[in-house]
């Protein structure tokens, strides 16, 4: 023994096998892990085997908005009745309470299983929800909770203006209260779904006089209320999954404000800081997938429109390394967030890393589905903005929704955050540099 | 599953970092550059007094009974602070002996207790090494530490071999462009060695551990660029403000934390993919050089322009990094060689 041997002497003998190999040397009680426990692992099978047998394997037509919403009622109702709707929420509110380890084990199920994503609930079980059961009252979340969970309901967010974007907290649209009403006058934009939602989260200035951020009140807005009026907003995709909302004196009751008045901006936070929690994990553990079957579509599609050209494009060396370094990216995203898990379930809280997560994710997704419209090549000229399906399912799916996706994914890194937002929250928040 | 340090490591890592702010502030990193074998002697023995040479070995052994995951953690320590010397070299030949038989307790007892440097020879530059027995001759170049060293790890395909520094070995010193990893050429001439593995497994292991240790740390010194350009954007101020205002250099540094999550996380991952024989291991591993390449090469470089004029100049520590980045690159199979080395698993899947 030397006496240096002693500095670092662990808590835990580990085993000791003459073959000495690496697995040998390890210490056995509290290590960096990449394995579940057994009951995770148990966890793992019963999703796969319940998703294998239960989930829909077909789309909906990306731009027939009722029909999506159909669709996505229908499936979370499926996954209600399995209890595995609101995989994060809690028992009491009729959540399957999962811990975070089991919540990133049924997103990578998920993923994996190729089932449909109900994108149109996205608000519902990701903002709306989770923000009624941090701040609403009793009866919100007796009456909201479960037609949320259930599939009964779809939510839209009202919080973008088109003053007010990356400033969120400079919003204008007006209400005043008059009786047991609050009367709204204004206008929000950027709403996906409004076109199909039963309620809105809706942010509106209270107090006109107070700081910007003092003044604001988070309200539950039915859609359909007599004053409002909805215009769809035709996007570079071709669809018009988001609208314009004009509110011309909308009343609203008082009794539909979470928390307190004028506080709705710390409500509104609690709801973001959700998003760049979890609520994300799903879509970075789906691109994993979408890189392998690219790297399929590469593989059977030919490399160019000279008789030079490789056999495939995953032949042409560019196209491979290419396809190589965010096969290596996509890998260091399940790294990245298997670290932002591995601290949020030590201190309970999401951390401001998931900043780092996010940019990376949103600039990664764009090249991905830029090199997809690479390697397609001529194949990408044809495109029927009607005729794709709402997600890239198979090679077989085709080129169309490739060039879909391609356009679609210029928006992740303007919303929920551009990417310079999110530059300023790292270098602000993480980083501790001067505003 | 559980990726963030362990309490353990965390005490690891305080205790390593103290030392070296100590022993190696970065006035002292600049005297050792070029400075003669005799002036790492010292440091050699104070670091193995805290252990850093056993902390992977089974305590039978001399050993801490740790395993790669804390190892890792010593070599970001060592990154950070850019700590000259043949490191990697040295707790490479601790893995190596022992998993040597009795003859090679004298000299893996030498290495733990820091009375023996040892460089690596793991890239096969300088052509086919030929053996008969316990003899070895042939030539290996730029290896990292050789002019340093007092004893050699030589990895082959199926052999691990540890070669005394003797009359039958060779070591030509070659200016370097990383003085932190000054590089020599080292020819055996039926060199007596030592024969600690013997089959393709064991190489591989060295090569595993040596491939995430220094991406470990690469990510040490990715860590630091940004904690240098973060220090720096706060208090150099132009147009009245501090440069760190401006969403040009807030920008740069936040992709400069991005990218240093990135190599961290995929180096923690392909540590322990390593460490507990994951079948991907070597993808793991080949992931994680690619992005920490990228990631050191970048954030370096980024941290030559956060610094603007004072960057330029040898004064300031910033150019220190983007040399360190270069040699990790060049060495152990570059981002490019592992970037095909990951092509051609997609080829043939």
């Amino acid at each position: 023994m030397h006496g240096g041997s002693t500095a670092f002497a662990p808590g835990v003998t580990p085993p000791l096998d003459d073959s000495c190999t690496d697995a040998a040397v390890r210490v056995t009680s509290v290590a960096m892990d990449i394995a579940f426990t057994p009951e995770e692992e148990r966890f793992r099978a019963e999703a796969r085997a319940w998703l294998a047998a239960h989930a829909p394997m077909s789309e909906p037509p990306e731009h027939d908005l009722a029909a999506r919403r159909a669709f996505d009622l229908v499936w979370q109702r499926t996954l209600f009745d399995a209890g595995y709707a609101g995989i994060s929420w809690p028992k009491e509110y009729g959540g399957r309470g999962a811990s975070l380890m089991e919540q990133l084990i049924w997103y990578e199920e998920f993923a994996r299983s190729g089932a449909h994503d109900p994108s149109t609930l996205f608000v519902g079980l990701n903002h709306g929800g989770p923000t009624l059961i941090a701040c609403g009252s009793e009866e919100q979340k007796a009456f909201h909770l479960p037609k949320i969970l259930r599939g009964e309901v779809v939510w839209c967010q009202g919080f973008s203006e088109p003053g007010a974007g990356s400033d969120l907290a400079g919003l204008s649209t007006r209400a005043v209260i008059d009786g047991d009403d609050l009367v709204v006058t204004g206008q929000k934009i950027w709403t996906s779904f409004a076109q199909i939602a039963d309620y809105q989260e809706l942010l509106v200035r209270t107090d006109p006089d107070a700081p910007k951020h003092k003044g604001i009140t988070w309200v539950i807005c039915p859609m359909g209320l007599p004053g409002m009026e909805i215009r769809e907003i035709k996007t570079m995709a071709g669809g018009s999954d988001f609208c314009e909302v004009f509110y011309d004196e909308v009343r609203i009751p008082r009794a539909n404000i979470v928390g307190k008045l004028n506080d709705g901006w710390n409500v509104a936070m609690s709801t973001l800081s959700f998003e760049r929690g979890t609520a994300f994990l799903s879509e970075q553990v789906r691109l994993t997938r979408l890189v392998d079957q690219l790297i399929d579509v590469a593989r059977h599609t030919p490399a160019g429109d000279v008789p030079s050209a490789p056999a495939s494009a995953l032949a042409d060396d560019e196209i491979a390394r290419r396809l190589a370094l965010l096969r290596a990216e996509v890998e260091a995203l399940r790294s990245m967030t298997y670290r932002s898990v591995s601290r949020t379930a030590r201190t309970g809280v999401p951390s401001a890393e998931a900043s780092l997560i996010r940019l990376f994710f949103s600039e990664l997704q764009q090249r991905v589905f830029a090199l997809a419209t690479e390697v397609l090549g001529p194949q990408v000229l044809a495109w029927d903005a009607k005729g794709s399906p709402a997600r890239v399912t198979a090679r077989h799916a085709g080129a169309p929704s490739w060039v879909s996706h391609w356009l679609l994914a210029f928006s992740s890194t303007i919303a929920a955050g551009s990417k310079d937002i999110q530059r300023n929250i790292i270098g602000d928040r993480i980083l501790g540099l001067p505003r | 599953m559980d990726l963030m340090p362990t309490p353990e490591q965390d005490a690891i890592r305080d205790s390593v970092r103290t030392f070296l702010e100590t022993e190696l502030p970065m006035s002292q990193v600049r005297t050792l550059l070029g400075a003669p074998t005799a002036a790492y002697a010292e440091l050699w023995r104070r670091a193995a007094a805290l252990g850093f040479f056993a902390l992977g070995l089974p305590e039978a052994l001399g050993g801490a009974g740790y395993a790669l995951t804390e190892e890792m953690v010593l070599f970001e320590e060592l990154g950070r602070a850019l700590a000259p010397g043949p490191w990697l070299g040295t707790v490479l030949a601790a893995h190596a002996l022992a998993r040597g038989g009795a003859e090679a307790r004298g000299p893996l007892a030498a290495v733990v207790a820091g009375e023996l440097r040892a460089a690596a020879c793991i890239d096969p530059w300088g052509g086919p090494l030929e053996r008969r027995g316990d003899r070895v001759s042939g030539t290996r170049r730029a290896v990292l530490g050789a002019g340093l060293a007092e004893g050699f790890v030589v990895v082959d395909d199926a052999a691990v071999l540890f070669v005394p520094r003797g009359d039958a070995v060779a070591v030509q010193a070659v200016p370097s462009l990383d003085a932190t990893n000054p590089i020599g050429t080292v020819a055996f001439h039926d060199a007596s060695c030592l024969v600690v593995g013997r089959d393709v497994a064991s190489a591989a292991a060295l090569r595993r551990a040596a491939a995430v240790l220094s991406c470990a740390d690469a990510v040490g010194g990715i860590a630091r660029t940004v904690e240098m350009s973060v220090a720096y954007a706060k208090v150099r101020h132009q147009f009245g403000k501090p440069i760190g205002s401006f969403q040009a250099v807030k920008h740069r540094c936040a992709d400069m934390a991005v990218r240093a999550e990135v190599a961290r996380s995929a180096t923690t991952y392909a540590t322990v993919s390593v460490r507990d024989g994951a079948v991907d291991a070597d993808f793991q591993a080949a992931v994680a050089k690619v992005l920490a390449a990228d990631a050191y090469l970048r954030n370096s470089a980024d941290n030559v322009q956060n610094h603007g004029g004072m960057g330029f100049t040898w004064e300031c520590d910033a150019h220190l990094y983007v040399k360190r980045a270069r040699a990790f690159d060049a060495t152990l199979g570059s981002r490019r060689t592992q970037l095909d080395a990951l092509v051609a698993r997609l080829r043939s899947a």
